[in-house]
């Protein structure tokens, strides 16, 4: 089991109470691993600190023909 | 005869209705008979209300007879995704573990087409809560598409395209996370609109992601749309997240026709590549729109590659929060529907929240991008020919070729869930297989009128949403 994998299980019994096989926890973690990536990389290229969730809502409803 | 008015539009069938051409019970009828000939061959619906649907037919009909008119809907029967919440009825929400739950409350879209005299013939095929986009269901029996027995009808509103497709229903009520109601509407050669975030009601609808879900109709035609769209929009004080603002006569603004307007053509080669096909019907599309007097022009595409990996972070931790309960308990769910979920009990809630804060600037981009300069953009809402159910089919398959196939289904229609942008399907063909293809046209916030008036004018000039199986 690697690192990640080892994590993901962690995360499962000790923060979650879910159990999975070797096998599963695997491809979570991989899985898991592409979309935090995926996320953090376009945080960091786009948020600062006064960005709110609520902000595509107002955005929506200004921009509205 | 029977048969005529069932083949008629919802639109057509109201207006007969309402000046005494015909009565509701007739379409009623009309429809029943309809749905014993094509529920075999499709399994579109999951429950028949007939003896139900008839009785609110004559009652419809009474009402008319003594002056009353409720609505521009007043008599129509239609059938809804098996989600739309009805107080003391069964709600599958085409699971097996809700297979004989009943709803506590009544959702408002049933309750404002109740309220515009809509008759209910039934509930309606889908995928397992709202997860899968092609209309397997493993518990209930997967839905087959009506031009093409062997196809799937896109999904999650299975039994809505197929329904509307084979003219059972004149029309019905999907649910779009990712694209299922432009999906199905793509598949089955039918009209889905996916309002904007915000346009339509959510309360009483079964959730599958309450951040990226949208209440929309399915129709044969632009003017049926606009006119049930017209009926479900509106600010609801069940659902904090609808809008205050007006709702148009969407029906009123049909026919400014597309002269002037300047639309932007997408065909996208890189994420998601368009089949041939797909994209020469989408082309010709293009090109009718210019010859009824729109500039077209290439539309410039952001990278959707970032704005997708968010909408999976979003949609799985939302999913597993409110399944919990159930996974933990082990219930039985297709493993399909398990699996696409579990990755949610472990992305942190940073990524969570950070995927909810990207969404503004994504549509930012998208507004400064793709719709600069531009009224609307056009791109296929299937990138590829409509598949079999056998080849789609991951319970029995698995295996990376069926799995990236089912994936890249959502692949032109998910952004647009995370863009809460209006996302229109319209049908623009046949493949070679005698599957149908839809086109997608997307707009600015709030702007459905512009993209029904350009849709209308497709419409007019093309026969492709006459066409009916056979």
């Amino acid at each position: 089991m690697d690192e990640k994998t080892r994590t993901a299980a962690g995360i499962a019994t000790g923060l979650q109470g879910l159990v999975y096989d070797d096998r599963r926890l695997a491809e979570i973690a991989a899985e898991v691993e592409a979309l935090n990536d995926a996320v953090r990389k376009a945080a960091a290229d786009r948020l600062a600190f006064d960005d709110d969730p609520a902000a595509f809502a107002s955005l929506l409803a200004r921009e509205a023909k | 005869m029977t048969d005529d008015l069932a083949l008629r539009d919802l639109s057509t069938v109201a207006d007969a209705i309402a000046d005494g051409r015909i009565t509701s019970v007739q379409a009623t009828e009309a429809c029943l008979a309809r749905i014993e000939v094509w529920q075999p061959r499709t399994n579109a619906f999951l429950r028949i209300h007939r003896e139900k649907a008839l009785e609110q037919a004559r009652a419809m009909d009474k009402e008319l007879a003594a002056g009353r008119r409720r609505g521009p809907l007043h008599g129509v029967p239609m059938a809804h995704k098996d989600m739309y919440y009805r107080k003391g009825e069964i709600s599958t929400g085409g699971s097996e573990i809700r297979r004989n739950w009943v709803a506590p409350v009544t959702a408002t879209v049933l309750q404002k087409l109740d309220a515009a005299g809509v008759v209910e013939l039934g509930f309606l095929n889908m995928a397992e809560f709202a997860a899968g986009p092609t209309g397997h269901n493993v518990h209930h029996g997967h839905c087959r598409n009506p031009w093409a027995a062997s196809r799937v009808t896109g999904g999650s509103s299975s039994g809505a395209g197929a329904s509307v497709a084979a003219r059972m229903v004149y029309g019905a009520l999907g649910s779009d996370t990712g694209g299922s109601i432009r999906l199905p509407a793509a598949a089955c050669g039918v009209v889905g609109m996916k309002a904007t975030y915000g346009r339509v009601s959510r309360a009483g609808a079964l959730a599958r992601s309450w951040s990226l879900d949208h209440v929309g109709p399915l129709t044969r035609t632009i003017r049926d749309n606009a006119r049930m769209l017209g009926i479900l929009a509106g600010h609801d004080p069940d659902d904090s997240t609808t809008a205050a603002r007006p709702v148009p006569d969407y029906e009123a603004l049909l026919e400014g026709g597309s002269q002037g307007l300047k639309i932007g053509l997408s065909l996208p080669e890189g994420l998601v590549p368009v089949d041939a096909r797909v994209g020469a019907a989408v082309q010709a599309a293009a090109d009718t729109l210019g010859r009824l007097g729109a500039r077209m022009t290439p539309a410039k595409m952001p990278d959707f590659t970032a704005l997708y990996r968010a909408a999976e972070v979003i949609v799985k931790c939302e999913a597993a929060a409110m399944h919990r309960p159930w996974m933990e308990a082990n219930a039985p769910y297709a493993n399909q529907v398990r699996t696409r979920m579990e990755a949610g009990f472990f992305i942190p809630a940073t990524q969570y929240i950070d995927a909810l804060r990207l969404r503004a600037h994504f549509v930012r981009e998208f507004l400064d991008v793709a719709l600069d300069g531009v009224d609307a953009v056009l791109l296929p809402a299937i990138p590829f020919p409509i598949p079999t159910i056998a080849e789609t089919d991951v319970e029995q398959q698995g295996g990376p070729a069926t799995l990236s196939m089912v994936a890249r289904f959502t692949g032109l229609t998910r952004p647009f869930n995370t863009l809460g942008l209006p996302a229109l399907s319209v049908p623009c063909g046949f493949d070679g297989n005698g599957a149908p293809i839809g086109l997608q046209l997307v707009g600015r916030p709030f702007d459905e009128a512009l993209l029904y008036r350009i849709g209308h004018a497709y419409q007019g000039a093309t026969d492709f949403h006459e066409r009916v199986p056979i």
